[in-house]
């Protein structure tokens, strides 16, 4: 009787130990998950959306050539989505990005269409130089930003509504309300450019995104902008010249809207004033859905990367089921409220559950 | 300068610098007299006021969710949803409606979709930018994508009696000018907002919140249901603008107003409202709406093209948000010298 008793208490405590060696295990891999919270999920809706349009309409979904068509797509909106998820990091936003993007396609094709009036040939091996004078118009846009929001101090919502009324407005005063045609051929070649069946306008945005990458997580000005938006004040008081990683911040930012310029016009050898006035509110929606936290500190270029392909797959989708952009725009917005329901729900739950096992840690090892 | 002097001036300047607004306007006006001659006339004053008929209404409603710490930019989709979705309702229903049953159907439909910004905002504690964004885009693909698409000139009874409809009269150099009899509800929002604002407990909260949200809930507002209240307000008062546009138009078109949001923003910024919540006034709300109209109607008397007024409002917000911020930075800087203070005062 006794030994049965102990044996049952020995198996029991086994039973216990492992079990908590499991829930240890278990606990571990969730922590794990979370960490890339954001990536993975994005993850799993990108495929997610893959999977039921590809189930839907196989032929045409699958052809190649729908599928670089959302490669083509893709890279400018991605552009513009890193540019905003980049001051969102500081605890931003920049709504000037596609004013800015338009002024420098209205730059290059104006530029363009002017020296070639004289010298076509000068106007086509002058190219890179126009490229250049596009990105530099962006570079300036966002330095404007840089300075407003860093040296003057008004809030980036406000300094970017301002700039972006400025900048389009010039856009429109300059083209007169109306679209430029012309573009160098070395971009409207390298727009139509495939390699190995991947359109290089989709490498520009990989490219673009790596770099963005590298910036963020591994320099010493990505650092500083991570804690710029997750504790200003921690940032001061650790000597950080909040006006310089701000300044920088929005002029890398109006570097990318500037390169998202170049990829309007290499799509398309056209420039409008008004060309993607729906982009700001999309690019805003993408960045979040990618887990860009908007107050700010914490988002990741794979996440927004993720975000821009579900959701031009899902539009391409929409397109070949013969749904109107209006059911794409009320997609758009379910999908932006449900994962922000769901992230409130769950990051409730985690906040109240997680801090037993922390405290008696006591090691926070990741914020 | 004595005690009283200060404040008397401080008073004229208004505790959101309706003053200086006002100051700007007048200079403008002035200046815009000096140049052309044609400005000052009943014939120009009647055209501004009447473009600014609807921008107010739509203002008033951006007011109170700045005034608690919000931004909505779903208010153009709710305001051309409700208007539409009525007129349409009107039409296949086939009774030719009046004022009264144009007003109830389109602003419960307001209040139902400002009820759904709100129940997400304040259940799930949500950003309000976010939520509004969302739910814009789906207001809109609703509208164009199920109840209409079509452009519609025929309208029920209760707007259409009132299109053409003027308050006074007044003859001018041979032909006559008239004042549009719809800034009589505009003007009556505007002191009902007002009154809802500064004297009841409603509006109260609504400041409370917008100062600081736990503050609020420590002293005893219910944070959750003046959230609640705040954008189903915010919606009746979007529906009322989109009737009142698509009577002043003559005709009801799914694509108006949508697009606007952020112009309006910039004029309840202008007004002297605080974009971190718990401050702004009806009365400067107004005065940032007409500023804009005066500068785009003087703009189009100098012979500027059209295409600057972008640029004009956009340097008018950045110079006017600019000199309170660093106003703002130089104030907390005498008082505490390392504080951390942006916000326009």
């Amino acid at each position: 009787m006794t030994d049965q008793k102990t044996d049952e208490s020995v198996t029991r405590s086994t039973v216990r130990e492992s079990n908590r060696r499991v829930d240890s295990a278990v606990m571990g891999a969730i922590s794990r998950f979370h960490l890339q919270h954001g990536v993975v999920r994005m993850l799993v809706l990108t495929l997610l959306a893959f999977a039921i349009f590809t189930a839907v309409k196989p032929r045409v979904f699958l052809n190649p050539l729908n599928l670089q068509n959302i490669a083509i797509a893709a890279p400018e909106i991605g552009l513009l989505a890193l540019a905003i998820m980049l001051t969102m990091l500081t605890g931003g936003i920049d709504l000037s990005i596609v004013a800015i993007a338009n002024l420098t396609a209205i730059t290059i094709s104006s530029l363009y269409t002017a020296i070639g009036a004289t010298d076509a040939g000068l106007a086509e091996s002058l190219a890179p130089v126009i490229v250049l004078v596009g990105l530099a118009v962006g570079a300036v846009g966002g330095y404007v930003n840089g300075l407003l929001v860093s040296r003057v101090g008004i809030t980036p919502i406000l300094a970017t509504l301002g700039t972006m009324q400025i900048f389009n407005g010039i856009a429109i005063t300059w083209t007169g309300g109306k679209t430029l045609y012309g573009a160098p051929a070395m971009l409207t070649t390298f727009g139509r450019t495939v390699i190995a069946g991947i359109p290089a306008l989709f490498l520009v945005l990989v490219a673009a995104a790596i770099v963005l990458a590298v910036v963020i997580n591994k320099t010493a000005l990505g650092a500083t902008i991570r804690l710029q938006g997750a504790n200003p004040v921690a940032a001061r008081f650790s000597g950080i010249r909040t006006d310089r990683t701000l300044t920088s911040t929005y002029v890398m930012s109006g570097l990318l809207a500037g390169l998202a310029g170049i990829l309007f016009v290499s799509r398309n050898p056209t420039a409008s004033a008004d060309y993607g006035s729906s982009y700001v509110l999309l690019v805003i929606v993408i960045a979040v859905l990618g887990g860009t936290n908007p107050n700010g500190g914490f988002g990741t270029v794979l996440g927004v990367i993720l975000a821009t392909l579900t959701l031009q797959i899902v539009s391409s989708g929409f397109n070949i089921i013969r749904l109107s952009s209006y059911d794409y725009a009320i997609a758009q917005g379910a999908i932006l409220i449900i994962i922000m329901v769901i992230d409130q729900v769950t990051s409730g739950r985690r906040r109240r559950t997680v801090p037993k096992i922390s405290d008696a840690l006591a090691t926070p090892t990741e914020s | 300068m004595s005690a009283t002097g200060t404040s008397r001036l401080a008073a004229l300047r208004g505790s959101n610098n309706e003053g200086v607004l006002a100051l700007i306007l007048v200079v403008l006006v002035i200046a815009m007299t000096i140049v052309n001659s044609d400005f000052l006339s009943a014939g120009t004053l009647f055209a501004i006021l009447r473009s600014s008929i609807v921008p107010t209404v739509l203002a008033l409603g951006v007011l109170i969710v700045i005034i608690s710490g919000g931004i909505d930019v779903s208010f153009p989709a709710i305001a051309i949803f409700s208007a539409y979705t009525t007129v349409v309702l009107m039409r296949g229903s086939g009774i030719d409606a009046g004022v009264v049953l144009v007003l109830v159907v389109s602003l419960v439909i307001g209040a139902l979709l400002g009820l759904v910004n709100g129940g997400l905002i304040a259940r799930f504690k949500l950003p309000t930018l976010i939520v509004t964004l969302g739910t814009q885009g789906i207001f809109k693909g609703i509208l164009i994508a199920y109840v209409g698409s079509r452009y519609i000139a025929e309208l029920p009874l209760g707007m259409r009696m009132f299109s053409t409809q003027s308050l006074l009269t007044v003859p001018a150099g041979g032909e006559n000018t008239s004042l549009h009899v719809l800034v009589v509800p505009a003007i009556v929002l505007c002191l009902l907002v007002n009154f809802l604002l500064r004297n009841t407990m409603f509006g109260r909260g609504v400041y409370a919140i917008g100062n600081d949200t736990e503050a609020a809930r420590r002293v005893g507002f219910s944070v959750m249901r003046i959230q609640v209240i705040l954008y189903v307000v915010a919606g009746v008062l979007a529906a009322f603008g989109g009737v009142l546009h698509v009577t002043l138009t003559r005709s009801a078109n799914p694509q108006d107003l949508l697009g606007t949001e952020l112009d309006t923003i910039a004029a309840v910024v202008l007004g002297g409202a605080s974009i971190f919540g718990g401050r702004g006034s009806v009365l400067g709300t107004m005065l940032g709406v007409l500023l804009i109209q005066v500068i785009n109607n003087s703009l189009i008397l100098m012979g500027i093209p059209s295409a600057w007024q972008r640029t004009a409002v956009g340097l008018l917000l950045v110079i006017g948000v600019g000199v309170q911020a660093i106003s703002a930075r130089r104030s907390s800087r005498r008082v505490f010298a390392h504080r951390e203070v942006v916000a326009p005062a």
